[in-house]
């Protein structure tokens, strides 16, 4: 569990560099960063996809209690911004102007810093 | 090493002593209160280092100040049940 908060942050860490880059006038490593975040992404959304897998398949679901009901909400709306966060990072990196990187970046961070604060309250308390 | 990868660093690190504290057996406010307190710092690295905000430090404190309230209200639900 604790493995999705480390692939984010370090998602956030590779969209920050890109912003670098994208400063910098460096397109091509801007584009690859920007690759790499949105595999993360990517990963992050497979560990979701089989945490829900996981939890179907042992009978668990929206109605099973009121924690799940809230859990796949607030997870399942989370997951959606970084899917939301990952098209919006391909379209930047397309772009690759520093201030559609920056507002990209700054919308993948909160997706970041979103998570940060919702995991502990779901995974750990 | 840019301000970014340090912040990384201390991101992983946070991380690390999160999962530390949740596999020590720990339970109750010994568990509750340093977890949203790493989590908070988290936080923080994330809009100071990677959003930036180090230099609008008004902003930084006010995100701040917002966190610290968030992490309080978290920590008093929990501790309520």
């Amino acid at each position: 569990m604790t493995c999705s908060a480390r692939i984010l942050v370090t998602s956030g860490w590779l969209a920050a560099l890109g912003l670098q880059a994208a400063e910098a006038g460096k397109t091509l490593r801007l584009r690859l960063l920007l690759a790499a975040a949105i595999a993360f992404g990517a990963v992050f959304l497979i560990l979701k996809g089989t945490e829900y897998a996981n939890l179907f398949r042992q009978g668990i679901g929206t109605e099973t209690h009121a924690f799940y009901t809230f859990s796949f909400l607030l997870t399942g709306f989370h997951a959606a911004h970084v899917l939301a966060g990952m098209i919006l990072l391909a379209l930047v990196g397309w772009l690759a102007t520093p201030k559609a990187v920056e507002a990209g970046a700054a919308f993948w961070h909160m997706v970041d810093l979103v998570w940060v604060l919702l995991f502990p309250v779901v995974y750990l308390l | 090493m840019t301000r970014a990868t340090k912040a990384l660093a201390s991101l992983l690190a946070l991380s690390a002593a999160s999962t530390a504290l949740a596999a020590s057996g720990l339970a109750g406010a010994a568990l509750t209160l340093p977890i949203l307190m790493l989590s908070g710092l988290k936080a923080h690295v994330i809009l100071r280092d990677y959003l930036g905000l180090r230099i609008a430090p008004g902003w930084l404190r006010g995100f701040d100040l917002g966190l610290t309230l968030l992490i309080l209200t978290f920590a008093g639900l929990a501790l309520a049940v």
